[in-house]
C-alpha cells in the first residue's frame, strides 16, 4: 500500500505539472496563433470601446428596465437580472411550475405536501394587466378548491408577469399584434444560458414594423437586415436558423 | 420530430458508426502489448514515467494489487484536489478573486471529479480560481477517464485471458494518457476554438453595451477544459451552466461534435474489446446493444422535446414551422433548438459524462425520462470510457446465467464457466447501486433539509431529489439543477454516494476478472450458447431493462410519467 501511495503522489505531481499546466498552455499558445480572435472571446469593439462579444446576448432596456422599441429584444433571461455574464443561468423551471406554465388548473396547484397550495402561487408581482389563462387561452373564472387569490381593484386575478403565458400577452401589446396571434416558442421562453445570443427568425420578423416605427424606417429595410443577419442552419442541417440579435442591432445603429 | 432532427440522428449514427471501429483498432494495437503504433515517439515518455513512479512495465499483477494501486491512486488524488480547493483563494492564478472553498463543498467536489461524477455543487465562474479549474479539476478529469480505461483493460484481460494476473494498472494508466486522452485533447481543443470556445487566461471584461449599460464578459482556459470534459465522460464545465454557455459551445456544429466526443470513445472501447480477446463479433454485438438503447432514450426525448410543452398555451406556437423551430424551448439555446439540444443532452445520459446543452429541469416530463432511464440502466448506451464495457460485462455475465438456467446447462462466457463465487459477486454489483440511490432518496424525501432543497412544486420535486442521487451514483453528474444542492446533507451524501457508486463497482468488477483469470477455457461446442449472435444481443437488451428498469419503476410513476400523466 505504501509503495502504490508513494507511486501516486509521483504520478500526480507529474500530471498536475504537465497536464494541469502545459496542456492549456500548450492550447493557448496554439490558439492565439491561429485563432487569436475567437479564443478571447469573439470581442466586438465599437468606436474603440469594448461593445461586447458577438456570442453574449445582451440586454436592450432602458433606464426604467422597459424594454426599448427601437431595438429587437432577446429572449427573456434567467442569469442575474438579465444577461448577465458574470451569472449564467437558466431558470429550471419545470414545465408544470406555475412561475413558468402560469396557472393550469388541477395540475400545479399542489404544494410539496400534495395538499393543494394555499395561495395562489404567480402571485409574486402584482400586475393589474394580468388575467389567468388555462391551455385553451381562455380566462380563469374559478380558483381550485381550498386556495386563496390575490385579486386586483377590479376582480381579476394577480400574477406573475414572467410566466410564459403573460410573456405572450406582453409580446403581442410590444409588437402591435392581435390577442390570439402565434407567438414563436423562444420568444416567450429562458434560454439555457441565459446568454442566448440568438432569436428565431420569426421571432426577428415578429418585431420589425415595432422597430421600423420606432426608428422611422421602412420596414422593407428593416426585414431585409433581418434577412441579411439570419444564419442559417450550420451544414444545412445542424441546430436551427438563427438571428444574433447583438450583430442586428449594432448594425441597426449603424443605419442612423 | 423534424426531418433535420431525424438527419443529425442519422449523421451521429454514421459518424460514430465509421469512426469507432477505426479508433478501436489502434487501442487494440495500443493495449494489446508488443509493438503498437506511434512507439517511436510514445515509448520514451512512458519509459520515463515508468522509471519515475519504479515499476517494472513487463510485470503482471493479481487483481488484489490492481484494485489496490486503484484504491491508493483515487485517494491521494482526491486529498491532492480537495486541498486546491480548500486553498484556492491564497493560492496565484485567481483573477476573478474566488475564496477558498468550505470543508463541505471541497470535498464534494474532489471527489465528484475525482470519480468522474462531475456533479457541480458551485459555480464555476465566481467559486472556482483559474488554477483549481486548470490544476485540479483539468487533472482529476484526464485522471477519471484514464483510471476507467484501465480497469477495463485489467477486467477483459481477466474475463477473456489465460493467464491468472490482469495487467500493470501504471502502465495501463499512463498509455491511456499518453496516447489516448492528451493527443486527442489537444486536437480537439483546437476545434472547439476555432469555432469560437474560449481560451485565455483574462478575468472579466467590462463591456459598454450597445444601450449604454455594462456588460461583464468572463473569460478562461475553457476550451482545454471542454474537450476532456467530454472525451473523458466526465462532464464538469468551466462555467456554471456548461454546454449552454456560447463561450464552452458556441455553434450547432460544436454541439454535434461534442457530443462525438463524447460517445465515439466508449464504442471504440467496445471494438477494442472485441479484436482483444479475438472474437470481432462478440464486440460488435456489445456495441449493437448499446447503439439499441441509445437511440431508444436519445428519440424518446428529441420526439418528446420537438413536441413541447403541452401545458403553455396553445397561441405559443411550439410546432415547427419555417423560421420557428418551436418546441419546448424553456431552457434551450436557439441555434441548437429543441431536437439537437435533446439529441447532444439526453445522448450523453447514456455515458458517465452528463454533459449538458439545456437546462433538464425544464424538459418535458417524457424528455426528463429519457435522460433519466439512460442513467437507470446503469450508463451503458455506450457507458463512460472503459466504465461502459466492465458494467456491460458484467450485465453479459448475468445474462448467460439466467440463459443458463432457462435451458439448464453450465453457464459459460468466452469459454469460462460462470459458477457461483462469480454470481455473488456479480449481483452484488447488480444490487449496489440501486440500493443507494433509493435509500438516500427516499431518506431526503422525509427530512425537512433535504425537501427545502427542492425548487419545482409536486412530482417534479421527486423527480429532482431521486434523479441527483441516481446520475451521482451511476458518477454521471447531470442535474435537474433546480435543487439547491450545495447544503450540508446533499454535499455530504452525494459525496458518499459518489465515492460508492465508483469504486465499489470497481473492485466487484476486478474481483469478478480475478476469480476468471487463468479459468479452464472450454472448447465451443454445438451446445454452447453463441454470445455474439442476435439472439443473445436481444435477450441481453430484456436483462437490462428488467434489471435495471424495474428496480426503479415505482420511483418513474410517483415522478416523471405521472406528472405527464396527471398534466
Amino acid at each position: 500500500m505504501r509503495r502504490h501511495l508513494l507511486a501516486s503522489v509521483i504520478m500526480l505531481l507529474g500530471a498536475t505539472i504537465v497536464l494541469g499546466f502545459g496542456y492549456p498552455l500548450l492550447v493557448t499558445g496554439i490558439s492565439f496563433l491561429l485563432f487569436r480572435h475567437q479564443a478571447n472571446g469573439s470581442l466586438v469593439y465599437r468606436g474603440g470601446k469594448l461593445a461586447g462579444s458577438s456570442l453574449l446576448g445582451q440586454s436592450f432596456t432602458g433606464r426604467n428596465g422597459n424594454p426599448l422599441p427601437g431595438y429587437f429584444q432577446p429572449r427573456p433571461s434567467a442569469a442575474g437580472t438579465g444577461y448577465d455574464a458574470s451569472a449564467s443561468g437558466a431558470s429550471n423551471l419545470g414545465p408544470s411550475n406555475p412561475l413558468l406554465a402560469g396557472f393550469v388548473p388541477g395540475v400545479n396547484t399542489v404544494g410539496l405536501n400534495g395538499q393543494p397550495s394555499p395561495v395562489n402561487p404567480f402571485a409574486t408581482k402584482a400586475d393589474p394587466a394580468c388575467v389567468p389563462t388555462d391551455p385553451k387561452g381562455n380566462p380563469v373564472t374559478s380558483p381550485a378548491p381550498g386556495q386563496k387569490y390575490a385579486r386586483n381593484g377590479d376582480g381579476s386575478y394577480v400574477c406573475d408577469p414572467a410566466t410564459v403565458p403573460e410573456r405572450a400577452i406582453a409580446y403581442r401589446q410590444f409588437n402591435g399584434m392581435p390577442p390570439s396571434a402565434p407567438v414563436p416558442a423562444d420568444a416567450v421562453t429562458a434560454s439555457g444560458s441565459g446568454l442566448d445570443p440568438d432569436i428565431s427568425v420569426q421571432n426577428a420578423l415578429d418585431q420589425a414594423s415595432r422597430v421600423a416605427r420606432a426608428r422611422h424606417l421602412p420596414v422593407r429595410e428593416v426585414v431585409s437586415l433581418v434577412h441579411q443577419h439570419t444564419q442559417g442552419r450550420p451544414w444545412g442541417f445542424l441546430g436551427e436558423a438563427t438571428v444574433n440579435v447583438f450583430e442586428l442591432n449594432l448594425a441597426l445603429d449603424g443605419l442612423r | 420530430m423534424s426531418a433535420s432532427g431525424w438527419e443529425q440522428l442519422l449523421f451521429i449514427v454514421a459518424v460514430t458508426a465509421v469512426t469507432a471501429p477505426l479508433l478501436g483498432r489502434y487501442l487494440a494495437a495500443t493495449f494489446r502489448g508488443g509493438r503498437a503504433p506511434g512507439d517511436r515517439v510514445f515509448l520514451p515518455v512512458e519509459r520515463r514515467v515508468y522509471r519515475a513512479l519504479g515499476t517494472d512495465p513487463e510485470s503482471s499483477w493479481t487483481w488484489r494489487r490492481y484494485a489496490l494501486a486503484v484504491l491508493a491512486f483515487g485517494f491521494a488524488s482526491t486529498l491532492l484536489l480537495y486541498l486546491i480547493l480548500r486553498l484556492q483563494g491564497v493560492l496565484p492564478l485567481n483573477p476573478t478573486h474566488a475564496p477558498g472553498m468550505s470543508p463541505l463543498l471541497s470535498f464534494n467536489t474532489a471527489v465528484s471529479f475525482i470519480t468522474g461524477t462531475n456533479w457541480q455543487a458551485y459555480e464555476g465562474e465566481t467559486q472556482a480560481s483559474y488554477l483549481a479549474q486548470m490544476a485540479g479539476l483539468v487533472v482529476a478529469q484526464f485522471v477519471a477517464a484514464a483510471v476507467g480505461l484501465a480497469v477495463a483493460l485489467a477486467v477483459i484481460r481477466g474475463i477473456a485471458g489465460s493467464s491468472r494476473t490482469i495487467g500493470n494498472f501504471w502502465v495501463d494508466f499512463t498509455r491511456s494518457l499518453v496516447r489516448v486522452f492528451v493527443p486527442l485533447s489537444v486536437i480537439g481543443a483546437l476545434v472547439l476554438v476555432s469555432q469560437g470556445a474560449v481560451q485565455n487566461f483574462s478575468s472579466f471584461r467590462t463591456a459598454q453595451t450597445l444601450v449604454g449599460g455594462t456588460q461583464l464578459i468572463p473569460g478562461g482556459p475553457v476550451a482545454s477544459m471542454e474537450v476532456i470534459k467530454l472525451l473523458g465522460t466526465n462532464g464538469g464545465s468551466f462555467y456554471g451552466v456548461g454546454g449552454a454557455h456560447p463561450f464552452e459551445n458556441p455553434t450547432a456544429f460544436t454541439n454535434m461534435f461534442d457530443l462525438l466526443l463524447v460517445i465515439v470513445l466508449p464504442f471504440a472501447i467496445v471494438f477494442m474489446f472485441g479484436r482483444l480477446i479475438g472474437r470481432p463479433r462478440q464486440g460488435l454485438a456489445i456495441a449493437a446493444v448499446m447503439a439499441v438503447i441509445f437511440l431508444g432514450h436519445t428519440v424518446i426525448a428529441m420526439e418528446a422535446e420537438a413536441h413541447g410543452n403541452h401545458l403553455l398555451p396553445a397561441s405559443v406556437s411550439q410546432a415547427e414551422s419555417t423560421g420557428n423551430p418551436g418546441g419546448s424551448m424553456e431552457g434551450k439555446e436557439t441555434r441548437f433548438g429543441p431536437e439537437a439540444s435533446a439529441l447532444m443532452t439526453v445522448g450523453t445520459m447514456g455515458t458517465t459524462a452528463g454533459a449538458t446543452d439545456s437546462a433538464l429541469d425544464s424538459y418535458t416530463p417524457i424528455g426528463g425520462t429519457g435522460a433519466f432511464v439512460a442513467i437507470l440502466l446503469g450508463e451503458i448506451s455506450p457507458g463512460g470510457d472503459g466504465g461502459g464495457i466492465y458494467a456491460m460485462l458484467v450485465l453479459a455475465l448475468l445474462s448467460v446465467f439466467v440463459a443458463g438456467l432457462m435451458v439448464g446447462r453450465t453457464p459459460e462466457f468466452l469459454g469460462k464457466k460462470i459458477r457461483a463465487p462469480q454470481m455473488k459477486l456479480i449481483v452484488a454489483y447488480v444490487l449496489t447501486i440501486p440500493i443507494v440511490v433509493l435509500a438516500f432518496g427516499s431518506t431526503s424525501l422525509v427530512l425537512g433539509a433535504a425537501k427545502r432543497s427542492i425548487l419545482n412544486p409536486g412530482m417534479h420535486g421527486l423527480t429532482e431529489v431521486t434523479y441527483a442521487y441516481a446520475s451521482v451514483a451511476q458518477n454521471n453528474g447531470s442535474a435537474f439543477a433546480g435543487l439547491s444542492a450545495n447544503t450540508t446533507w446533499y454535499d455530504s451524501t452525494l459525496g458518499l454516494v459518489m465515492l460508492i457508486g465508483r469504486f465499489v463497482p470497481i473492485v466487484l468488477a476486478l474481483a469478478i476478472a480475478g476469480s476468471l483469470a487463468g479459468a479452464r477455457t472450454h472448447a465451443r461446442t454445438r451446445a454452447t450458447l453463441d454470445t455474439s449472435g442476435p439472439t443473445f444481443a436481444v435477450f441481453l437488451i430484456g436483462v437490462i431493462v428488467i434489471v435495471g428498469g424495474l428496480i426503479y419503476f415505482p420511483m418513474l410513476i410517483l415522478g416523471p410519467i405521472g406528472e405527464q400523466i396527471v398534466g
